[in-house]
């Protein structure tokens, strides 16, 4: 950590948070401040109604929500990755659906762009994206490849100057609004061997197509939809990074999306831990809070206790995501680990809540919900236990 | 250009706060610290100004090193320059004590300031007082409360809420005002603004020495008030039950009670008791 972030102000148990240094803190705070004045009064309501908050979302654009981790050259925030995870944390405390669009826009949009793109592509780009004028969605998943990136049908031939696309892209978070989509498609090399490659697909591409939004468990004020191909040409200056590079870049950028995904889980915990904290101190049963009951203060000290050992897991990620260091292990761990508490803390914050947390007029059911697919995308915890026992394995015994 | 000065308190930030009951005093190591919200609006009206013409905006604070923190924010919402001050010495200052350490850093640093602007009270003490101490120490002209804030020249022009009807007053530079919640909903600081204010900015950390403040100094202008106990009052109600003949159970009630109403509803109901 920057020498910036030596404090000696103990930001430990203060109000539930922790912050590692002042910076921290205060971008914390800001971020939380905005989730509770701006999201706090609809969240339950988008959720319901399946509505993307565009007034909000201008808002988040003026304060630099879509260029987190931009440089400043290109007009972003140029944040450190703690700070990043930190504000997608807090607004996905407020309301996941919201959170998961800016950590997918940052995450897994935005980063491979600046970490694979040339010049041009980079000055075109990276400015629009950074201010929020384009939102951004990466579109890897198929109806025949997901966990599997390597079975990808999308295609993409080269004609002339332009590559044209074909297929079907499913489950594509923002699919529904974005106008810059990061889609990965088979390209013919020389050797005749297919590979893919990731392309810089605009929105306005003549075939690019939308499907329905889907009807989802959780998430459900993010625009998920299908994204479909038909004849769609795409500039050959838009190929990102090299013919081929596909798998190489999907998996970099799933590395720094599942910093993404931990930080949201683990967002979605600190919600439903103070929702229910909140309930246990208030609800009264055989004339006493239900807080002062062991069981309730069991559940209490176990989700506590794992939130701050998933938030110090995912900082621990970004550190060395921040250090230059290969950080893929790590960004499973905090990813399998965040997204197991996130269901976990949500499930016993529910149980806290009773009846009334299995209800719609609480906001633990919708946190329960939401916490859900966390488990899923980016890489099921399956894959992720894959991707842990592989870096283990592969390391040299002592 | 406009020099302002915006005094500003970091406070704790709770919904409900939490006192040591045996000391009486703020259990503030509990709580995470933020920018007293009325202090963010006289942060807001600096950054009105500056949007209108050229200013530049100093923010002062004086607190323990965490104090800090409200400095940075007000950097990042677009203030110029930030100073704290800070001391074991100025520990448990009062009102008396803060408005004439405050008083005597405007003097060392911003010499030339045209306008001071302060939150009109804490979220904390709501005592309202600094302010108004702040400007006797200054000898400048203050309005207290104030809702807006025009400036013209050397002239501003403040209008406030006094007693349920608006009064406008003018003074002239250089003044204090304090600002109300009425107005100035407070920007939010953009993440860029956030980053910036820890990487491009310093702060100016002022001890007691700096300011020429000695034990003897501080003794002579130090606290003149204790607080012995803080407590949250509890509501006592009771029924009061009137019994017999209607006319006689209304005189008693009249009785018992007149002053109590007339002191609520601002005028007098004894004539009318004696007609």
């Amino acid at each position: 950590m920057d020498d910036l972030c030596r404090q000696d102000i103990p930001y430990g148990r203060k109000k539930l948070q922790f912050s590692p240094c002042m910076k921290h803190k205060l971008i914390r705070n800001s971020a939380r401040n905005f989730a509770e004045t701006e999201l706090a009064p609809i969240a339950a309501e988008i959720d319901q109604q399946r509505i993307f908050p565009r007034n909000v979302i201008a808002k988040m654009r003026a304060l630099d929500y879509f260029g987190l981790q931009v440089p400043k050259e290109y007009g972003g925030a140029a944040l450190d990755s703690i700070s990043s995870a930190i504000v997608v944390e807090e607004i996905s405390r407020v309301c996941a659906a919201v959170g998961l669009c800016v950590t997918v826009h940052n995450g897994v949009a935005v980063y491979p762009i600046m970490q694979f793109a040339d010049t041009g592509q980079k000055e075109k780009y990276l400015p629009q994206l950074a201010a929020g004028n384009v939102i951004g969605a990466f579109s890897l998943t198929e109806a025949n490849a997901g966990s599997d990136a390597g079975s990808v049908e999308t295609t993409a031939v080269k004609n002339g100057t332009n590559y044209i696309l074909n297929g079907t892209k499913i489950f594509v978070t923002n699919g529904g609004v974005c106008d810059v989509a990061l889609i990965f498609a088979l390209t013919s090399l020389p050797v005749n061997k297919l590979q893919s490659s990731v392309f810089i697909v605009e929105s306005k591409f003549p075939g690019f197509l939308r499907g329905e939004l889907e009807d989802l468990c959780g998430m459900r004020a993010n625009p998920v939809s299908s994204l479909f191909f038909e004849d769609c040409p795409v500039p050959e200056e838009n190929l990102l990074g090299q013919l081929g590079d596909g798998m190489k870049i999907g998996l970099a950028t799933l590395d720094n999306g599942r910093i993404g995904v931990a930080a949201q889980a683990l967002g979605i915990a600190q919600g439903a831990m103070e929702a229910a904290v909140k309930y246990a101190k208030e609800r009264q049963q055989f004339k006493k809070p239900i807080a002062s009951q062991q069981t309730i203060q069991n559940y209490i000290a176990d989700m506590a206790t794992e939130i701050m050992a998933a938030r110090l897991l995912l900082y621990h990620a970004c550190e060395i995501k921040d250090a230059g260091a290969p950080f893929g292990c790590e960004a499973s761990m905090a990813k399998l680990y965040c997204s197991s508490v996130a269901s976990k803390v949500t499930g016993l914050a529910l149980q806290i809540h009773g009846g009334y947390g299995y209800s719609k007029e609480y906001d633990v059911e919708r946190y329960f919900r939401d916490a859900r697919v966390t488990e899923i995308y980016e890489g099921t915890s399956e894959i992720q236990r894959m991707v842990i026992a592989r870096a283990i394995l592969s390391q040299p015994m002592m | 250009m406009l020099n302002i000065v915006v005094c500003i308190k970091q406070v704790p930030m709770v919904t409900e706060l939490p006192w040591d009951e045996k000391t009486g005093t703020l259990r503030r190591d509990l709580a995470a610290g933020m920018m007293n919200p009325a202090c963010k609006r006289a942060v807001e009206a600096a950054l009105q100004i500056k949007e209108k013409q050229d200013a530049s905006i100093t923010v002062i604070t004086m607190g323990p090193p965490a104090a800090e923190e409200v400095l940075r924010e007000a950097l990042a919402m677009g203030a110029d320059r930030g100073i704290l001050i800070c001391d074991r010495m100025l520990k448990g200052s009062d009102t008396y004590a803060t408005s004439f350490v405050l008083a005597e850093a405007i003097k060392k640093e911003s010499t030339d300031c045209d306008l001071i602007l302060c939150g009109a009270y804490t979220s904390d003490s709501e005592t309202a007082q600094v302010g108004p101490q702040l400007a006797e120490e200054l000898s400048v002209p203050a309005a207290a409360y104030v809702e807006n804030l025009d400036i013209s020249g050397r002239m501003l022009r403040v209008r406030r809420l006094v007693d349920h009807f608006r009064e406008t007053l003018e003074m002239e530079c250089p003044a204090l005002v304090t600002i109300s919640m009425e107005r100035y909903e407070p920007r939010y600081a953009s993440f860029a603004g956030l980053n910036k204010s820890f990487m491009e900015r310093d702060i100016a950390v002022l001890d007691a020495e700096v300011l020429g403040l000695t034990a003897a100094s501080l003794e002579a202008r130090g606290s003149r008030t204790k607080v012995r106990r803080v407590f949250i009052r509890k509501a006592q109600k009771g029924n009061v039950m009137i019994t017999g003949a209607a006319a006689n159970a209304v005189g008693e009630f009249l009785d018992k009670y007149q002053r109590r109403i007339s002191a609520v509803i601002g005028k007098s109901i004894e004539a009318k008791n004696q007609t």
